[in-house]
């Protein structure tokens, strides 16, 4: 019997953040009354539907396109996809059938810790359409739909990458890694649960060994990373299934119903559309110069790859730590200006590993809403290295700036947590504890190691924790090696 | 009372200088534009309100002292422009209670200078073609002899005085036809000369907006008005615009030019004899006025009708893809999404539409893409090139206008072909984006001219105009009386 691998392919849109829509001046703001944020432009109204490029959406998907490693197209150019469907004012959507804007790129992520490379056959810029709402389930079982068209015309990339995802779990990584890398450079926010990030798959599968490609279904309405994770999965069981019992997979697009959690037949793909495509004779390509592609390059930030290379192999820090802090830029980004405070990398990283992050998670924030600042938690550590804290008194002080954003050497003080570390009133106290507890030191002596710890709790209480742990060991040891 | 007889500049210095009264105006041309529709049936639909509200804007600036370059000139603006406080229906049922939430550009600068616009001009549905007889709003009839076309209204309001000069589509050379036809001047500009921005869209490579008068300086005129670059229009040029007029005047320095004249020009299929010998006579007249007359071989450009038809049928059927009675125009209720489109569209387009959008949608799916459309965007760039090389060596290219006089209204011998006959001479400019004239010269025919045409190189609007002064005053126009 064969092993059957699974190949995946991933088609994925991203809404820019531009304030204007892709060829008009109508605001891409989401959330307003339907209809409000139109024009003749993109209504496609007759006689007003001269589209008028948007530099910027251009000049961030060339962005998009150099940071995942594409050959970026010599000119900008839009074709016309023609085809009719009441989301579509002009009865074609302008997007890059020729021309796209990048080609021939591709991404790496860790998988088990391997790196894997996953080609993007190509990135495109195109326009959104508007938005449909039935009364029924769908525009054929309806009695009336509506349509809202402020979505239409709003810049759109899509991304398509080449058929190297073997499983549900490296298409999750796939899409992390990409949604990563596209809010590191700040052209999109990339919320799956807003629509400003969407995936369809191409699943089929194929014997193992075999070079060939299965019969391909195409999923849709995957609208979160666990629904394309679940769906992922299903289908390529779904096929299993298929093939095993003797049938072949059908060619058609499938839809992914999450409260059942199963793929459904959409229709049948074995008629394509024929969308005409021809270049738009409105909008007069537009040269992309290497300058213009050097300025670009200027405003990339350090990208995800870079920072984790940075992080594992200049400050030293252990993959998985590297690939957390790499993960969101304002994390990166905070751990930078940490560092630029105090020093101390593998200290500053796991801080915030464990337990910046373990407050965050608790609270359910991010990041960009937190009190702590970088120079806070810098400071915080830095007086910890001189022994003015310690370790675990620390964690206390910093959960306080975490609930209050005060600066650290206030809470330390208003506390009144200073670590003692004046040797003279550690002794006192080691031998009052001492003189309270003989027994311990009968059981040290006889070889108790326990009694040890035991004896430097007792003298914490005595002192609410802020005795110097270092220091109360070193002068328990000598009092106890007497 | 002549004033309607004065070019236009003299017409707006007698108005700024209130010599004659906007009223005055007002009253003449409503006058003369009612009966040119009774006659010729030469508007959409003939609306006194519309003259009344311009006359009001204007008085109102004259009355302000306002020194206006175009104070009280009238026009015909086709209904294929995009106007204030009308419909605009390109003469199909499916727009017929369209009114656009903005104006054409050309029309906004033309108010501004003071001109009117005393109508919406009948017109061919979505003017693909001069036959006159696929309007939903009636036959075009000749001011001539109503029993033949007019080919536009436009044209059939120009020769009869009802209004200055008229602004109407160049698609494959439409505006020139009608003009031959009814023996009035026309210019179709350079492409990107003129905004298009309320243009209704066609076959946006190959459409301009052109100007029809009863003279060649009031042409030069209007296309000093009208040009220029447009933010609005991303095709249109930043070319400066020259002062026509003020080259026109310049007797000293008209001609001669060096000519050059297709050596198959006789191989038009429907060519007449009055118009073969009319176009003769014409070149002997030039040769006398010391024109360097040259027989050039051209060989592709007797493909440039069919080449022109193909690519314009592609273009249609993709920007005729916005009707579908979703947002505007008219929509015939279907019990669900395609039936509704289907019935919108089979009530609101006419028959010779249809046809040619069917043409565009198969020509462009399949392997004809490829064969069809394809070769003819090749054969565009041969035509085009050609063209421009024989211009390197020459100033003007001379050739009729349209091979045979204005058709019989009853005949449909040449009204419903594919591609146009009528076309053959004028598309190779629509095709290159190259300025043309057609000037009326006497022949025998219904209009006792015929037109005769000068194609020009790219910005060279000012040559056409030299050349056809030249022309005109061998053979001043000659007006039928309504």
């Amino acid at each position: 019997m064969h092993e059957y691998e699974t190949v995946i392919g991933l088609e994925v849109h991203v809404e820019l953040l531009t304030d204007t829509k892709l060829f008009c001046g109508c605001s891409t703001a989401f959330g307003a009354e339907p209809n409000t944020q139109v024009c003749p432009i993109c209504l496609g109204l007759p006689g007003g539907t001269l589209p008028l490029l948007n530099k910027k959406a251009a000049e961030f998907t060339i962005k998009a396109a150099l940071a995942l490693n594409c050959e970026i197209a010599p000119k900008i150019a839009f074709d016309r996809k023609n085809y009719f469907y009441a989301d579509l004012p002009k009865g074609f959507q302008i997007s890059q059938y020729f021309y796209p804007m990048g080609r021939n790129g591709y991404i790496e992520f860790l998988v088990n810790g391997k790196t894997k490379r996953v080609g993007i056959h190509q990135l495109h810029l195109e326009e959104d359409t508007g938005k449909l709402s039935h009364i029924g389930d769908d525009i054929i079982s309806s009695p009336s739909s509506r349509v809202d068209f402020n979505r239409a015309g709003v810049p759109l990339m899509e991304i398509v990458s080449e058929p190297d995802i073997r499983s549900a779990e490296e298409a999750r990584l796939f899409l992390q890694k990409l949604r990563s890398i596209i809010r590191y450079l700040d052209i999109s926010d990339c919320k799956m649960e807003e629509g400003s990030m969407r995936c369809d798959a191409n699943i089929s599968i194929r014997p193992v060994g075999s070079t060939e490609f299965g019969k391909k279904t195409e999923l849709k309405n995957m609208n979160s990373f666990r629904s394309v994770y679940r769906g992922i999965e299903y289908e390529a069981e779904r096929q299993r299934s298929v093939v095993l019992s003797g049938e072949s997979v059908i060619p058609e697009t499938r839809h992914w119903d999450e409260a059942k959690g199963v793929t459904r037949a959409m229709r049948s793909k074995l008629v394509s559309a024929d969308y005409r495509c021809f270049p738009d004779p409105n909008i007069p390509p537009y040269p992309v110069t290497e300058e213009w592609i050097q300025e670009i390059k200027k405003t990339i930030p350090e990208l995800p790859d870079e920072r984790y290379k940075r992080l594992t192999e200049e400050h030293d820090l252990p993959s998985s730590t590297a690939e957390v802090l790499t993960s969101s830029k304002e994390l990166a980004d905070f751990y930078d200006a940490v560092l630029s405070v105090h020093n101390e990398p593998k200290t500053v990283s796991n801080w915030i590993v464990s337990e910046y992050l373990g407050l965050l998670n608790a609270a359910g924030m991010d990041i960009t809403e937190s009190k702590i600042t970088p120079a806070g938690l810098g400071k915080l550590l830095q007086s910890i290295a001189k022994g003015e804290i310690s370790g675990k008194i620390g964690k206390t002080v910093f959960e306080e700036m975490f609930n209050t954003g005060e600066d650290p050497a206030l809470i330390i003080e208003k506390k009144g947590l200073k670590q003692i570390s004046d040797t003279d009133t550690l002794s006192r106290i080691i031998s009052a504890v001492l003189a309270a507890n003989p027994q311990s030191i009968e059981d040290y002596r006889k070889g108790k190691k326990r009694a040890m710890g035991f004896l430097v709790g007792q003298i914490m209480k005595e002192t609410k924790g802020q005795a110097n742990p270092q220091l109360v060991n070193k002068l328990l040891m000598e009092e106890l090696n007497k | 009372m002549d004033f309607y007889k004065h070019i236009v500049q003299k017409l707006a210095g007698e108005v700024n200088a209130k010599e004659v009264s906007p009223q005055q105006i007002g009253e003449d041309v409503a006058r003369r534009c009612a009966a040119v529709h009774e006659k010729c049936n030469a508007f959409i639909k003939f609306d006194p309100e519309l003259i009344e509200k311009g006359i009001k804007d204007i008085s109102q600036k004259i009355a302000q002292n306002k020194k206006l370059p175009l104070a009280g000139v009238s026009f015909g603006l086709s209904d294929a422009i995009c106007a204030g406080g009308t419909t605009t229906t390109c003469a199909s049922r499916m727009l017929e209670s369209y009114r656009p939430p903005f104006e054409a550009s050309v029309v906004l600068k033309l108010k501004e200078w003071g001109a009117f616009p005393a109508g919406k001009t009948n017109m061919d549905e979505f003017n693909l073609g001069a036959t006159g007889k696929n309007s939903f709003f009636g036959e075009i009839k000749n001011p001539w002899d109503t029993e033949y076309t007019a080919g536009s209204g436009a044209a059939a309001a120009v020769s009869s005085r009802a209004v200055n000069f008229a602004l109407a589509p160049d698609g494959c050379g439409e505006l020139r036809h009608s003009a031959s036809y009814c023996g009035i001047p026309a210019l179709k500009p350079t492409y990107g000369r003129v905004s298009r921005k309320g243009l209704v869209d066609v076959a946006p490579s190959l459409d301009q907006i052109g100007i029809m008068a009863p003279s060649v300086l009031d042409l030069a005129a209007i296309l000093e008005a009208i040009s220029g670059y447009d933010p609005e229009d991303p095709t249109s040029f930043a070319h400066e615009v020259p002062s026509y007029t003020l080259l026109l005047q310049e007797k000293e320095n008209i001609g001669p030019f060096k000519v050059a004249v297709p050596e198959n020009w006789a191989e038009a299929p429907y060519l007449e004899e009055g118009i073969k010998k009319a176009f003769l006579e014409t070149l002997e007249y030039l040769k006398k006025e010391n024109f360097q007359v040259q027989m050039v071989s051209l060989p592709n450009f007797s493909h440039s009708i069919v080449t022109a038809a193909i690519i314009r049928a592609v273009e249609a059927f993709s920007s005729l893809g916005n009707y579908d009675g979703v947002r505007f125009g008219l929509r015939v209720e279907g019990s669900h999404l395609q039936e509704m489109y289907r019935k919108s569209r089979t009530e609101g387009f006419g028959s010779n539409l249809k046809q040619f959008l069917t043409f565009g949608a198969l020509i462009s799916a399949g392997n004809y893409y490829g064969r069809v459309f394809q070769k003819a965007q090749k054969m565009r760039t041969l035509i085009i090139k050609e063209l421009e090389s024989c211009l390197q060596s020459f100033d003007l290219l001379f050739i009729p206008a349209v091979p045979f006089q204005a058709p019989l209204l009853s005949s449909n011998d040449k009204a419903c072909l594919l591609p146009d006959p009528a076309g053959y001479y004028t598309a190779a400019a629509n095709l290159a984006g190259l300025p043309a004239i057609t000037i009326p010269v006497p022949a025998e025919s219904v209009s006792g001219s015929a037109g005769v045409q000068f194609i020009g190189k790219a910005f060279d609007e000012a040559k056409l105009l030299q050349a056809g002064l030249l022309l005109e005053k061998e053979n001043p126009p000659r007006f039928p009386n309504v």
